[in-house]
């Protein structure tokens, strides 16, 4: 009896490990016996009690770790051996957790068809196997190498083609896009490939069949029986271990050593929190030409690797993600890991070893964070993560033509080109570029008309939208050399004095603009070593919502945690004014930019105070630069406020038509298809009205517009091709001129109705001989009478005449009391007269409308 | 050759034996008359200027990030000058209170950038060492910013909190009413508090509930604190603090007046005095104290204003660096000798901070940006200003959005020009009222909202007098 189990548990490592080895092939094989088969559930079963997830030490959900105790209980009776208390337990387990059990048999039926799959197979295969593996091995490179070779082997092949796919099995495992999975980091490391099947306790070194329980700290695996003392039962909520509570009071301890000759085997989870692999999320896959599998991951980043280190509010199983991109081989990947948002980590139960909560974004460039939820709130993401979605989809279907191909490789080409250093921008870029659109309704669209390439008057659209960034800002460069120099002041080499820039200008002057530009620019220093690294936040007054935000809005990019404004009032108070660091990387200059500061000025001016009052602290590294469209502010502020905000005044005043001009025409550059003088036509119009830049882009690009529908409709009709030409005109211009400046109550004149005409001219002829604002329906029945007698006209009636004018003042073009009022109705011009006159005085329908018209 | 050479001599010597000899002999005697101490100051003044200080190098970075260190705001004096008599004054009100174990409550005003927080940081030092001289207890010193408080209540949680006692038996009582029972009752504990309140005006609530608490806790038989409130309001004590008259204890004010010329031109001196050379000529600076104190007295903007000159100087050298590498080009290939003559000139040009880099510094910060932004306007917005001066010339002050655009679409008639819609108007105006140029109201209808300038006739006549266009209509 006691030889027996011995023997059971001999018998499945053997096919486990032949199974590592040979992970291609898949032959099903029948099991001989069938008591092979319990001790495999017994030891599946064994390795999810360990492998359970914990849930954020947070209040609310110490609840919810009791089922998934209560789960462990009920696995707990099924593996006793006692037929009696087998018998009992089942009895309780029938009562109270019926619906459970159920769901934890049908993860084991899941388990085991996993397991037939890597039965054991032929020894030809097995050497395929190893070759396979030694030829793998060669190919890993590190991140930064991975990258050169990337770059290297795209050059290579370039003109051919690659072949994208959204699912792939490979090595053993199925990959798909938006899969997490763990990724080698050292080139030789033959430890990446160990992967323990059941974690082993602390203290025995061991994994026998005993129920084990996992420290909420250092997430190790204990025995109930090896703790000291000994526990009879799984705890409810979070435990901690001795050693880790041993810790946390300040004394060093030794942990338990393994026995001569046994080496420590860690898992996959252990050595990503180690540092020793990476994680990344899959975003693309595809095959090259010589058969090899690439796929392009985003990475995720460890809170030790991060600026300010880890924080006492991480928790053991939390990651960022990053907003890095890296292409690597499928190679590298080794498997699967769930990296879960906070909701789905509190529900998470039963999801293995490889869990972790990942909440913030963390920008590497910035060194800032970012909520996920604020970041997935915002539209363009998400129009975005749908575009590449439908793009995805189409460009497997279409994989097989080759127009789409070349095409589609163009466009990546194109975007790989750009460097993405920010999420923002490299969203912007792929929007501007159409980059998703495209795919939107190919199945719809002709062939012929699906394969053209853009018109130049296409490509002058896009790059005359308000969204699209231009690669240099023209017509800013004595500001944006005036705000590099007061942040070059700033940062010295040894120490950072705080200062302040306010940047005041009338709305649409490329103020935030040149400040983006500027800190893109310094960013390049810092990557070459000119200048310290710091720390950049970025802050629109608009999005907050009230001043006293702030404080929560800075202390939540400064250091990834979000608090009450209070308690961030009071956090950032210890760092800048008392000095207060967490760690030396921590003691780095941070830079704060502060869109729509006017929006912060409350009744007493406690927030701009604090938050100007901060740079004038010996310790506090702060370089503030506000920016608002009033000239003034400084001046409404109280005395000591403008004292502490210093002298710094930067003034960006409206573009003249010049500037204007060189915007458009660099904007334009490469794509000639605008005369020179329709842009400085538009140019002059928009300097003379506000020198709104958005207005001047806004003019060319309808323009284009109506340019383009204007060749479009030349071409359908083929007897008029030579008559139209290719160019944005001076009559384009001026249409959207037209179109953009004119008020509507002129149009709507211009298009009502012929009593509506004779009356508005009735009204302005009454009111220019009686001198008076306003008339009564009488007076100007009888002078519409006098009109329709004198030109020949039919007079409508007088019923008639009242719908109309009521009408009228419904549109608000004039103003009248109610209609019930009949003769004594009260009626005024609600705009001035000569818009009347403009309007009506070219009417061909009524010509004789001028006459009365003055 | 021989400049150089004295030039490194001196260097080699950075502090000089006979200026600091007259200071050791008035530190030497504590017992000196006031008299003896004016002798020993026209000693340094004449001692002063005796001694002639070489000139600093403004291209070592070493050298340039010292002086922007010296003269930025966070850098604190070793020594407050010219505000002894302050200090002095609310230092024996402290020794007072301290000596004989009453409480006492003061009130320091004056404008912003006056050296008021400077001086409380001096005092505080300066009364924990008499009092370790004297063998006194030493007082609690706690330090309220009084902006950082999320609720005007807090001081007085800070208030217990720095007091450092514990009472268990009345956790649930508020904590105005702990300090009210501890100060009533005797205790045994010897320590004054010293605290002191910046920024108090931000403890006005619409009751000035929480101020008058405050000052009447120095008025308890048993209190033991020292409250010193600092604010900009003159009249605080008087406007927010009446009943405290009635009952007899109004607190001691102590003004702190706006910097004087000379008092600015000493302080600047004395931050600079560290240096063994001299960055700033003696007429710069006297030109910066001059500006500084007829305008405002603000310590702040004298000391920013001195940085934005000092980098307008290296501003200055790094233009003229490239044109030396020029110049040398220039040498190297037309091989003369009498061209080493002026580079030598252009280097002694750049050795320290002259009048024109400060007026400069002065313009760029003094300017006022109403001119300047008139004439960068748009063209029809400087019509649209021009129009409204009109219609506000004589007893008019305010106007209808809609009266304003006929008289706007008069003067655009009378120089053919044609005139923008009144939508068009409407939004020059909206543009108009974010700058701060005029004022524009709120109403349900667009063409009735009213309209009235923020800034000065003269100054649109000014600016637009330049311009042919605008002759016929000013």
């Amino acid at each position: 009896m006691a030889a027996t189990p011995s023997k059971f548990l001999q018998t499945p490592s053997k096919p486990k490990l032949r199974s590592q080895s040979n992970p291609k092939s898949s032959p099903v094989v029948t099991p001989d016996t069938p008591q092979t088969l319990y001790p495999r559930r017994s030891t599946r079963a064994k390795s999810l009690l360990f492998d359970a997830p914990k849930p954020p030490h947070t209040p609310l959900e110490i609840s919810l770790t009791t089922p998934k105790r209560r789960i462990r209980r009920s696995i707990d009776c099924v593996d006793q051996d006692s037929g009696e208390d087998k018998a009992t337990t089942s009895k309780i387990s029938d009562k109270n957790k019926a619906p459970v059990v159920d769901a934890s048999k049908k993860k084991k039926n899941g388990k085991n068809s996993i397991e037939v799959s890597f039965a054991p197979v032929t020894p030809a295969s097995s050497e395929k196997a190893s070759t396979r593996k030694r030829e793998g091995e060669g190919g890993v490179v590190t991140r930064a190498k991975r990258r050169k070779s990337e770059n290297r082997e795209k050059s290579a092949k370039l003109p051919q083609r690659r072949v994208y796919y959204t699912k792939v099995v490979y090595d053993g495992g199925e990959f798909e896009l938006g899969d997490d999975v763990y990724v080698k980091r050292r080139e030789d490391a033959s430890s990446d490939d160990e992967d323990p099947e059941m974690e082993e306790c602390r203290m025995c070194f061991s994994s026998n069949d005993e129920v084990m329980i996992e420290c909420d700290d250092c997430l190790g695996g204990f025995h109930l029986k090896c703790l000291r003392p000994p526990l009879k039962d799984v705890p409810e909520g979070d435990w901690i271990c001795g050693f880790c509570e041993a810790r946390k009071m300040g004394m060093e301890v030794q942990l338990p050593k393994p026995p001569k000759g046994k080496k420590l085997v860690r898992t996959m989870r252990e050595k990503l929190l180690s540092s020793d692999l990476w994680s990344g999320r899959i975003k693309s896959i595809w095959r090259e030409v010589d058969d090899n599998y690439w796929c392009r991951v985003r990475w995720y980043t460890i809170p030790e690797e991060t600026s300010v280190g880890r924080q006492p509010h991480n928790l053991r199983r939390e990651l960022y993600r990053t907003n890095d991109f890296a292409d690597i081989e499928m190679e590298s990947v080794l498997r699967h890991c769930h990296v879960m948002t906070p909701k789905e980590y509190a529900k998470a139960s039963d999801e293995g070893d490889d869990v972790f909560l990942c909440e913030y974004e963390y920008d590497i460039h910035w060194h800032s964070f970012k909520r996920l939820a604020d970041i997935d709130n915002e539209t363009e993401n998400g129009e975005e993560h749908d575009s590449d979605e439908d793009w995805n989809v189409d460009k497997e279907s279409d994989s097989d033509t080759d127009e789409d191909v070349e095409y589609e490789k163009e466009n990546i080409k194109n975007t790989q080109s750009k460097p993405s250093t920010s999420h923002h921008l490299a969203a912007n870029l792929q929007k501007g570029q159409f980059f998703g659109l495209q795919k939107i309704g190919t199945k719809t669209i002709p062939q012929h008309v699906r394969s053209h390439k853009q018109t130049d008057l296409e490509r002058a659209k896009a790059t005359l939208l308000l969204a699209s960034l231009p690669k240099s800002l023209p017509c800013r460069n004595k500001e944006m050399e005036e705000i590099t120099a007061f942040i070059n002041g700033a940062l010295s080499d040894n120490q950072c004095l705080g200062r302040c820039l306010y940047i005041h200008g009338v709305p649409g002057t490329g103020k935030t603009m040149s400040v983006l530009s500027v800190m893109r620019s310094l960013k390049s220093e810092v990557d070459a070593g000119n200048i310290k690294p710091y720390t950049f936040v970025e802050i629109n007054g608009l999005k907050l919502a009230s001043p006293e935000n702030i404080y929560k809005v800075i202390y939540e990019a400064l250091n990834g945690h979000r608090v009450s404004w209070k308690k961030a009032l009071h956090l950032l108070n210890e760092r800048f004014v008392e000095g207060k660091k967490t760690r030396d990387e921590a003691d780095r200059p941070c830079i704060l930019l502060i869109d729509e500061l006017d929006l912060l000025v409350t009744r007493n001016q406690s927030v701009l105070y604090n938050i100007l009052d901060w740079p004038t602290k010996p310790h506090s590294k702060l370089i503030v630069i506000g920016i608002a469209n009033t000239m003034d502010l400084p001046e409404k502020l109280l005395p000591r406020i403008s004292s502490r905000m210093g002298i710094q005044r930067l003034c960006f005043g409206p573009y003249n038509y010049q500037q204007l001009q060189e915007i458009i025409s660099s904007r334009l550059k490469g794509i000639d298809v605008f005369e020179k003088q329709a842009v400085e036509f538009a140019s002059r119009k928009v300097a003379a009205i506000s020198g709104d830049a958005r207005r001047a882009l806004e003019i060319c690009r309808r323009a284009a517009e109506i340019a383009d529908y204007r060749m479009k409709k030349l071409i359908s009709n083929p007897d008029c091709v030579t008559a139209g030409k290719g160019l944005v005109g001076m009559v384009d211009v001026e249409a959207a001129i037209q179109e953009m400046f004119q008020a509507p109550h002129i149009q709507m004149m211009k298009s009502c109705s012929r009593v509506s005409k004779i009356l508005l001219t009735a009204m302005v002829h009454e009111l220019y001989n009686t001198g008076m604002g306003e008339t009564t329906f009488e007076k100007l029945a009888m002078r519409v009478s006098c009109f329709c007698t004198s030109n020949g006209e039919v007079f409508p009636g007088y019923d008639t005449l009242l719908q109309v004018g009521c009408r009228l003042g419904e549109c608000r073009i004039i103003l009248c009391e109610a209609g019930a009022k009949h003769r004594w109705q009260k009626l005024q011009l609600n705009f001035p007269s000569d818009d009347v006159a403009f309007a009506l005085r070219d009417c061909k329908d009524l010509p004789w409308l001028s006459k009365y018209l003055m | 050759m021989p400049v150089i050479a004295a030039k490194r001599t001196l260097r080699s010597h950075p502090s000089s034996p006979p200026r600091k000899s007259p200071r050791r002999c008035t530190a030497a005697t504590p017992n000196s008359t006031p008299t003896k101490n004016r002798l020993g100051g026209a000693d340094e003044n004449q001692a002063d200027p005796a001694a002639v200080k070489p000139k600093w190098n403004p291209k070592d970075g070493e050298q340039l990030k010292r002086a922007k260190m010296a003269l930025h705001l966070s850098t604190a004096p070793s020594s407050v000058v010219c505000r002894e008599e302050e200090q002095n004054m609310v230092l024996e009100f402290c020794k007072g209170c301290v000596e004989h174990q009453k409480a006492g409550s003061l009130y320091i005003c004056g404008c912003p950038g006056t050296g008021k927080s400077l001086s409380m940081e001096k005092v505080k030092d300066k009364l924990l060492n008499w009092a370790k001289e004297e063998g006194l207890p030493l007082p609690d010193v706690l330090s309220v910013n009084c902006t950082t408080l999320t609720n005007t209540s807090d001081i007085f949680t800070k208030q217990i909190l720095g007091l450092n006692q514990t009472q268990g038996k009345k956790v649930s009582a508020l904590p105005l009413q702990q300090l009210q029972n501890m100060y009533s009752q005797k205790s045994s504990v010897k320590n004054m508090t010293l605290i002191v309140a910046d920024e108090l005006d931000y403890l006005i609530t619409k009751d000035r509930a929480v101020l008058h608490d405050l000052f009447m806790l120095t008025t308890f038989p048993f209190s033991r604190c020292i409250l010193i409130g600092v604010a900009n309001a003159i009249d605080l004590a008087d406007r927010f603090l009446p009943r405290l008259t009635s009952l007899n204890c109004k607190p001691i004010v102590v003004n702190f007046r706006a910097y004087s010329k000379d008092q600015i031109l000493k302080i600047l001196e004395e931050r600079l005095n560290e240096f063994p050379y001299s960055v700033f000529q003696q007429q710069a600076l006297e030109l910066c104290a001059r500006k500084v104190a007829a305008t405002s007295g603000d310590m702040r903007n004298a000391l920013c204003i001195c940085g934005s000159a000092i980098e307008m100087l290296e501003a200055e050298i790094r233009e003229s660096a490239c044109n030396l590498n020029t110049s040398l080009e220039e040498i190297s290939s037309s091989r003369q000798n009498f061209a080493t003559a002026p580079d030598f000139m252009k280097k002694r040009e750049f050795d320290t901070v002259k009048t024109d880099h400060m007026a400069r510094a002065l313009s760029k910060t003094y300017r006022s940006p109403v001119v300047d932004t008139i004439q960068s306007l748009p063209h029809h917005q400087q019509i649209v200003l021009c129009s409204s001066m009109k219609h506000f010339r004589g007893a008019k002050k305010d106007a209808i959005l809609g009266e304003l655009y006929k008289s706007y679409v008069g003067v655009c008639k009378s120089c053919l020009i044609p005139p923008a819609g009144i939508l068009e108007f409407s939004n020059m105006c909206r543009v108009l009222n974010d700058q701060g140029l005029i004022k524009l109201g709120q109403s349900r209808e667009d063409k009735l909202r009213r309209v009235s300038p923020k800034i000065d006739e003269g100054d649109i006549t000014f600016a637009l007098q330049g311009i042919r266009f605008f002759q016929n209509c000013l």
